[in-house]
């Protein structure tokens, strides 16, 4: 069958990019979380200094 | 969370739903053959879009009006899944020129004003980039959201007419409709829209996220 | 009318800064011109009746020189720290804007005005007898290129990288002006020339809804 290679490329690229998207998001929130929970551990390591 | 998980399986279910309806249910179409399955995904990408784009101007509108942060991280969510699903529309589209018309890019009126509207929304994107204090950068975004899209109707309004003032050979037809082929093709927009909330929705946790880091931050040098 | 009283003293004033120097009216006077000319010579070889292209290469210069002409608007308020004067000074910013805005389309008008004649001998149109519809298109075009240019001015002049932003935010959304100036020139200026009322009609359209918007959020953009 001609052009279903088209076809193949049309739908791979388009179902890529809301991959790589998603993808790319979910890593930075990754991220986002460690450093969040990082945070709030001195937060709490310096809450109990204080008191 | 597990409610996150389970809308995300059910998208996933629905996308591959409506890719085996638009390879196996959609007849295949006369003229142009086999390729023209791609109209499947090109055209109500297009729509799902421009939807994005709505709610990045409601988005706009709403943080000028309240100055409620939640407003900026949705505006600016939705126009980024709007970027990504023009770029499906301007990427497909050439592929599917291609062998049904032997060339890669016509300027259609179709293909035209999405490539506008990309340029508009991309450029909406790099602003952001260029300000650093993040309420300016929210107030300074929202008010050109609020210009590009207003500009929108004005942008497919002018191009069409234009395009109808000096016609070229249509390339992306979806004319003559077949029932079945109408179904697919309203199956993947609704599969697309519902794409597209996912998207936002999980760029929008990115956003609140970063604000929570930024509190905390602050938090921190407080102490 | 304290809107009106605001900008009328207002505009006096930028017109009045402008026109001691000069410098800002033919710096984008000849912008034009080169713009013009080099547009010519690319297209000249490929092109068999220069008229068919010569409206479009017209209003391409005049967006491009507009996007560089409309940078120093906010700029420079900002640069010399008067932009909290006049807004103490001025209540309404509105009004502020009214002002930089109708100073803009004259300056505008006034570059186009000068860029015709040339136009006309480089691309051999006659623009005397279709004068006055030609006045119209270009003030209506004017208006909505300093209505978004004076608004991404102050939205420019708070980012960094102004000088490629402005001219990148503006562009893309200047389609609808360039589009439809363009069309409404082209007719004007063929061999059966007529002013088409369904380009005037976009144009307008596009003045009115950017002047509104403008209207409603403009004061947001001169916060600090």
């Amino acid at each position: 069958m001609k052009n279903l290679d088209s076809v193949f490329a049309a739908y791979l690229i388009g179902w890529g990019i809301f991959f790589v998207f998603s993808l790319s998001v979910a890593k930075r929130a990754a991220g986002l979380k460690e450093e969040l929970g990082r945070l709030k551990e001195r937060l709490q390591d310096s809450a109990r200094q204080g008191k | 969370m597990a409610k996150t998980g389970v809308y995300t399986f059910l998208v996933c279910v629905l996308m591959g739903v409506t890719a085996y309806a638009s390879f196996y249910i959609a007849p295949t179409e006369s003229t142009m053959g086999l390729v023209q399955r791609i109209f499947y995904l090109h055209a109500p990408s297009g729509m799902v879009s421009l939807m994005a784009f709505l709610i990045s101007c409601i988005g706009s509108v709403a943080y000028i009006l309240t100055r409620k942060p939640k407003w900026d991280w949705l505006a600016v969510s939705s126009a980024e899944v709007g970027v990504a699903f023009c770029t499906v529309v301007l990427l497909t589209g050439p592929i599917w020129a291609h062998p049904a018309w032997g060339v890669w890019w016509a300027w259609d009126a179709r293909l035209t004003s999405t490539l506008v509207l990309w340029l508009l929304y991309v450029a909406f994107l790099i602003l952001r980039t260029m300000i650093d204090d993040a309420d300016r950068r929210a107030l300074v975004s929202a008010f050109f959201g609020v210009f590009t899209f207003l500009d929108v109707p004005l942008v497919y309004g002018s191009i069409w007419w234009w395009r109808t003032q000096h016609p070229q050979p249509v390339v992306f037809t979806s004319a003559g409709l077949d029932p079945t082929m109408r179904k697919v093709f309203y199956l993947s927009w609704l599969s697309l829209t519902c794409l597209m909330a996912l998207l936002i929705r999980q760029r929008y946790e990115l956003e609140s996220s970063r604000e929570e880091l930024r509190t905390l931050e602050q938090e921190l040098e407080a102490t | 009318m304290r809107l009106l009283a605001n900008t009328t003293a207002l505009l006096g004033k930028e017109l009045q800064t402008e026109f001691r120097s000069r410098e800002l009216l033919i710096t984008t006077m000849f912008f034009v011109l080169t713009v013009i000319t080099l547009f010519s010579i690319t297209f000249d070889a490929a092109v068999s009746d220069p008229r068919n292209v010569g409206p479009g290469l017209l209003w391409l210069a005049i967006l491009f020189s507009s996007s560089l002409m409309l940078q120093p608007c906010f700029l420079k308020e900002r640069t010399n720290d008067t932009l909290s004067a006049l807004r103490l000074s001025i209540g309404d910013p509105f009004a502020i804007f009214l002002a930089k805005l109708v100073a803009n389309v004259c300056l505008l008008l006034v570059t186009e005005l000068l860029a015709l004649p040339i136009f006309a001998v480089f691309f051999n149109v006659k623009i005397m007898r279709v004068f006055p519809q030609l006045m119209l298109v270009f003030l209506l075009g004017s208006i909505g290129i300093a209505v978004t240019g004076t608004a991404l001015s102050a939205i420019s002049s708070q980012a960094r990288m102004r000088e490629l932003l402005l001219p990148m935010l503006l562009l893309p959304l200047l389609v609808p002006i360039l589009l439809a100036s363009t069309e409404a020139t082209a007719a004007l200026l063929g061999d059966s020339p007529a002013l088409r009322w369904d380009w005037m009609a976009i144009l307008a359209a596009f003045d009115v809804v950017f002047l509104t918007a403008l209207w409603l959020f403009g004061e947001y953009l001169l916060e600090e």
